[in-house]
């Protein structure tokens, strides 16, 4: 199976990094031979442009300056299918296409093939999944969709009982799925490793790919949702126009009522100054370790709207005398699980995964400061694709927060740091998917001891946005419903300041309550004085 | 006061369903008696392969041509009942090369169409085959489902004026004049709604021919006419996984033996079998070595099922007939072929005729020719159509899609219930709400429920059959108590207790041949939801005495007062933990009881029994 496809090549010209490891001496002066992770040319090389599978994702500016001008340019990037047949292992050739561009089984090698991976154009089988479920019901009781949506059957019937119904020929998976917003929640709940998140976002690829009307609204709203690394790379180009276009007057209005994103979302402001950009200024890393090195996937967003949480990560990790390398990378896929967009997540995991493992080559362990970039990179690649490398990938890929905690005495630094001189007060909330890596009580206790810091944890709803979900308008009032209970144990807690490690829940605090929301590493570098 | 008949046909397993529609059909006035439900003996309990001929193309070549003509007969009038799957005969590297030769000469000369396919393509089709499956023959093997198939026969004939008795054994032939007249059935108490007469009663029923379609039994039944039939039972274990491995018939291609082929079936495959001889059709034992072997072996083939879940496993015993003298020694050597047996000419008996052997496969066919022969000897001219006229649910095909949005069905829900109901879809989901589903591992909608509650009355295993509910992972565990709920409107409460409990254990007999790994741990979290959430053994509605409600804490009384102790000593400690629970949790309980409160309320609509487990749950804070 080739790991390449036609976008590679791009990533591949425009930052040239990808071949070098060994011309590591220059130092990170981002001229001559390339150092690990510090970019060359270009303004960001992350090409913004791709060529996906089948039409192009509708530009950003469609929701952007430009309103609803290219609804209709679906199906304008012309037909790549014959490059693709030649790239891509042949995996589309089977009329019924894939979902996920699993392996061709045409092809298969009979020493070397998962099961699961063979059905006819690469659809997953996870029926087997159904044996571990005893219908215990735990699964449904912690849905928040379920729990405000009386039309939505919950994970239950979504995962085990629809899978086990399902035949090898029948494509015909419920529309329900689309309401599940991946927030893994039932995951968690399994006391039975049900791979529940795993069967919806099977069925949800597949329900997209064979079930959707592929010209709708929905449909390239979701794409532009789910591809929100293409949007925000475009207007982050022209941050100040893009941020204050996306939120007034007529591209706004023609939002809501064309794309169906919710009139009451204020689009994030988009950086003046990405991270990328912020990092090759500065000449990419200032430690060199050949010991304590950290891949950082920094995602989409700490690039392009929140870059302040990648620096406070990269100081932090310098603080600690880690090296940081900032390998050239893509969408984590988590936005385009939860729109049933897998060809799109396969492709960008291509490149992830490629670079993030020549990274680990070289004694890295990759990090992340965003939870859902993490869970991604752990749990949904090795359970969707079957990329060279990727059960690697899983198993050196860490939270940032995480990582410091089981290699550095934080406390001890915090304790000899001496805290803070003026008092500040955090309410708290844990991601869904930081609670399924285990990770929903870290920021609390990291900070427990820390002086001038006191920090409420707001409990253990979901805040109701789940990456794209609440950017829907049909889904708009039951994403608040859903956040409801949040907003409240926010407003009660002493803290005027939120804090997440999730930059969409962030967004969501943001919304309901109009606090400001801070990431666990901002703090940190505060109290480390880092 | 009993009337003449035409025909009493004994026995309702396929072979008897199939007589009294095709006699039915050529208008004769005809009874059918069973002594259970429908399929209540080795029709329900068989392996649901639609033979194509194959297994018998060396062995039995006649077998194997009335197979493959019966298999295409039946794709046509019984489409509902048919799930064309195809099948594959698979060779290991250890397999005989010769046979498989034989075989597919064998498949070839009976005319049975055959395509052979190497290991890589047999694999593309059945990703979970193994990897030194060298080769295969595909042939269109087949599955079917003996429920809906009896069901739909007797439906035919009840409509062109049969009666069908269920629950009613027959208890002796009546023979006068050294003839057979009639036979004497009793009419049992138990659930059912074909109980015509009063329970406990027995009832003559004159005929002018009796057909002894009682397969295993027939002996039983020819003994009570003073006949010998000499059936030779024999055993045979089937397993049932959880979910289907394989989509499509997979057969070992070896000359015999145990353990040779899986049968996708429904949403599960069955594992089969064994060929074992036993004395009496009604008790034998039923051997773990038998279930062990199915998945030991048939690992071999599809080794996915080593450590994939079992239901249930369950036994049937065929109706193997031999012409006496025949004296074979391995019961798999004895012909699978079916025997007409005129006690007229044979025993000098006239008035009865007994048809053993054969297969379900070609039931049809079988029941054509003793049909023929009745109505030979009755004088009676008609012609058979039952080779061309679909049985009730096959008429058209089912528009699935339609029902879906019509009915607000989820898909894979409308699917399945489309395929069950076949082209009677329509008319069940027209006449009950079908919503909410009430089994859902095998998303059985309460339309379907109450349908099959109008058809079969108050025995839930008979429903089971019709609709499939409790027949997936939970065994009933969630969903005998809803299905038993469904009779309450009809029924008085102490019959709906008692086919509850029958469903429920009826469904753990089954399981105690799967009770590891999954299967264990849902029979314990079965057992304790029944056992303690719901009380089920010692139900205050199922005591004697009056339940003392004073002896129960009401919770009126402030918890923290000790003064409560003195009523009961249990109250009190309990009491003290909850006062303590309360504090340590402070706002959050209320919270809780706020978001579950409309919560509950929802799931009262769409599912009866979260409602209930809620109800007591909450009665205990
Ligand atoms: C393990 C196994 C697997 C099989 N697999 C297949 C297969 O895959 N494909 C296939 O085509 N065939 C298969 N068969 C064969 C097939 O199941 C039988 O040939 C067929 O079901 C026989 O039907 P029947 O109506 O003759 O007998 P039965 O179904 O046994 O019917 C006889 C009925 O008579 C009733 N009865 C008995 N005594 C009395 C009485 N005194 N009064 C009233 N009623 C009475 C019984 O309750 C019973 O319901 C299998 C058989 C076995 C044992
Ligand atoms: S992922 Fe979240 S929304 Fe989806 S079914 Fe599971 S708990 Fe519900
Ligand atoms: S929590 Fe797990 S075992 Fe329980 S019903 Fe849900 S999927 Fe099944």
């Amino acid at each position: 199976m080739t790991r390449h496809t036609e976008d590679d090549g791009d990533a591949g010209d425009a930052n040239g990094t990808t071949e070098t490891s060994g011309g590591r001496d220059t130092g990170g002066c981002g001229c001559g031979e390339p150092a690990p992770g510090v970019p060359e040319a270009g303004r960001d090389e992350q090409p913004s442009i791709f060529v996906p599978d089948e039409g192009e994702v509708p530009e950003a500016d469609a929701i952007g300056a430009r309103g609803s001008g290219s609804v209709d340019s679906g199906g304008a990037a012309g037909d790549p299918a014959a490059e693709r047949a030649a790239t891509d292992g042949g995996v589309e050739s089977a009329s019924s296409g894939s979902a996920t561009g699993g392996t061709d089984s045409t092809e298969l090698d009979p020493d070397a093939y998962d099961p699961v991976d063979v059905f006819p154009g690469g659809d997953l089988d996870l029926r087997e999944g159904a044996d571990s479920c005893y219908k215990c019901t735990s699964c449904d009781t912690s849905c928040p969709v379920a729990e405000v949506d009386d039309e939505f059957p919950g994970p239950k019937f979504q995962g085990p009982e629809q899978w086990r119904l399902k035949r090898k020929d029948d494509h015909d998976i419920d529309e329900s799925i689309t309401s599940c917003s991946n927030c893994m929640r039932c995951d968690d709940a399994c006391p039975s490793s049900v791979p529940l998140s795993q069967m919806h976002n099977e069925a949800r690829g597949q329900f997209v790919e064979r079930q959707m009307e592929k010209l709708s609204v929905e449909y390239i709203r979701n794409r532009i949702l789910a591809n929100y690394h293409t949007s925000a790379s475009l207007a982050s180009m022209f941050p100040r126009t893009a941020s204050f276009a996306m939120n007034f007057g007529p591209a706004r209005w023609a939002m809501e009522k064309v794309m169906g994103i919710p009139k009451e979302r204020d689009f994030p402001e988009f950086a003046t100054e990405t991270f990328r950009e912020w990092w090759k200024a500065r000449g990419g890393a200032k430690v060199e370790n050949p010991d304590k090195r950290v891949a950082y996937f920094h995602g989409c967003y700490s690039n392009y709207n929140t870059p302040e949480v990648g620096k406070a990560m990269v100081r932090v990790y310098e603080h600690f005398g880690y090296e940081v390398m900032v390998p050239p990378q893509k969408c984590s896929g988590t936005p385009m699980f939860a729109n049933g967009m897998l060809k799109d997540a396969r492709r960008h995991a291509e490149t992830n995964v490629e670079n993030l493992v020549e990274a680990i080559g070289e004694g890295a362990d990759v990090v992340a400061s965003c939870t859902s970039c993490s869970m991604s990179l752990r749990q949904e690649y090795p359970e969707l694709f079957d990329l060279h490398g990727i059960d690697d990938l899983a198993e050196h890929t860490f939270e940032a927060l995480e990582y410091l905690r089981i290699h550095e005495d934080l406390e001890g630094e915090l304790d000899a740091a001496g805290g803070l001189d003026d008092e500040r007060e955090f309410a708290y909330h844990a991601p869904c998917h930081a609670r399924n890596q285990g990770l929903s009580r870290q920021a609390v206790e990291t900070f427990r001891d820390v002086d001038g810091v006191t920090m409420e944890d707001v409990g253990d709803s979901c805040s109701g946005i789940s990456g794209t979900y609440g950017w829907k308008e049909e889904k708009y009032e039951k994403s608040m419903e859903i956040g409801a209970e949040m907003f409240e144990h926010m407003e009660d807690a002493d803290g005027e300041v939120g804090m997440t490690e999730c930059p969409t829940c962030a967004m969501q605090m943001e919304h309901g309550t109009g606090y400001e929301i801070e990431h666990p590493l901002q703090l940190l570098e505060q109290t480390l004085g880092a | 006061m009993d009337r003449q008949v035409d025909v009493v046909v004994v026995g309702g397993g396929s072979t008897g369903c199939g007589v009294v529609r095709d006699l039915a059909r050529r208008g004769l006035d005809t009874v059918l008696v069973e002594k259970g439900n429908l399929t209540h003996g080795t029709t329900g309990r068989m392996h649901g392969l639609l033979h194509s001929g194959g297994r018998y193309a060396v062995s039995d070549q006649k077998s194997a041509e009335e197979c493959i003509e019966e298999n295409r007969v039946l794709r046509d009038i019984a489409a509902h009942c048919v799930e064309e799957t195809g099948g594959l005969f698979v060779k290991r590297p250890e397999d005989s090369e010769e046979y498989f030769q034989e075989k597919l000469e064998g498949c070839r000369a009976c005319d049975i169409p055959v395509e052979v396919i190497d290991g890589e393509e047999a694999r593309r089709r059945e990703p979970y085959l193994a990897r030194d499956v060298e080769k295969a023959i595909a042939l269109p093997d087949g599955a079917v489902d003996p429920f809906r198939l009896c069901v739909s026969n007797a439906a035919d004939a009840r409509e062109h004026g049969a009666r069908i008795e269920t629950h009613a054994p027959v208890t002796d032939v009546l023979v006068e004049d050294g003839e057979v007249v009639g036979v004497e059935i009793e009419h049992e108490t138990g659930p059912g709604k074909r109980v015509h007469r009063e329970p406990g009663t027995t009832e003559e029923i004159r005929a002018r021919h009796v057909v002894n379609a009682t397969g295993a039994w027939a002996g039983n039944v020819g003994e009570m006419a003073g006949v010998d039939v000499e059936v030779r039972p024999s055993k045979g274990v089937m397993t049932v996984m959880n979910t289907r491995q394989v989509d499509t018939v997979i057969n070992r291609c070896r000359p015999k033996g145990d353990a040779d082929i899986v049968v996708p079936h429904e949403t599960a495959c069955i594992l089969g079998t064994t060929d074992e001889e036993v004395d009496d059709p009604e008790d034998y034992p039923e051997e773990d070595w038998e279930v062990d072997l199915m998945i030991e072996t048939l690992s071999e083939l599809v080794p996915a099922l080593e450590d994939a879940r079992t239901l249930r496993s369950f036994w049937g015993v065929r109706p193997l007939y031999e012409p006496p003298g025949t004296g074979t020694e391995d019961p798999t050597d004895i012909t699978r072929d079916y025997f007409l047996l005129d006690h007229g000419d044979r025993d000098d008996l006239p008035g009865m005729t007994t048809i053993v052997g054969g297969k379900l496969t070609t039931y049809r066919m079988m029941a054509e020719s003793i049909s023929d022969h009745v109505c030979d000897t009755l004088g009676h001219e008609a012609t058979c159509d039952t080779a061309d006229a679909p049985l009730p649910g096959s008429e058209s095909e089912a528009r699935m899609a339609e029902l879906m949005d019509e009915f607000g069905l989820r898909s894979p829900v409308a699917r399945r219930s489309g395929q069950r109901l076949g082209s009677r879809a329509d008319d069940v989901l027209d006449e009950y709400d079908p919503n909410p589903i009430v089994c859902n591992c095998e998303s059985v909608t309460r339309a379907e429920v109450q349908d099959a509650i109008g058809e079969a009355g108050s025995d839930l295993n008979a429903v089971r059959l019709r609709t499939r509910a409790s027949m997936g992972n939970c065994q009933g565990g969630f969903c005998t108590h809803r299905i038993a709920a469904e009779l309450a409107e009809e029924y008085p409460e102490p019959v709906v207790r008692d086919a509850e409990d029958e469903l429920y254990q009826e469904r753990w007999k089954g399981q105690r041949h799967a009770l590891w790994g999954e299967q264990l741990s849902q029979a314990m979290l079965n057992h304790l939801l029944h056992a303690t959430t719901m009380n089920r053994d010692g139900d205050p509605a199922n005591l004697d005495e009056e339940v003392d409600f004073g002896a129960f804490d009401d919770g009126t009384e402030s918890p923290d007062a000790g003064g409560t102790a003195g009523e009961a000593g249990t109250a009190a400690t309990d009491g003290g933990r909850a006062s303590d629970d309360a504090a340590a949790d402070g706002g959050r309980a209320s919270d809780d009881a706020a978001a579950d409160g409309g919560r509950a309320n929802d799931d009262a609509a769409a599912d009866g029994r979260r409602a209930s487990d809620d109800a007591t749950t909450d009665g205990g804070r």
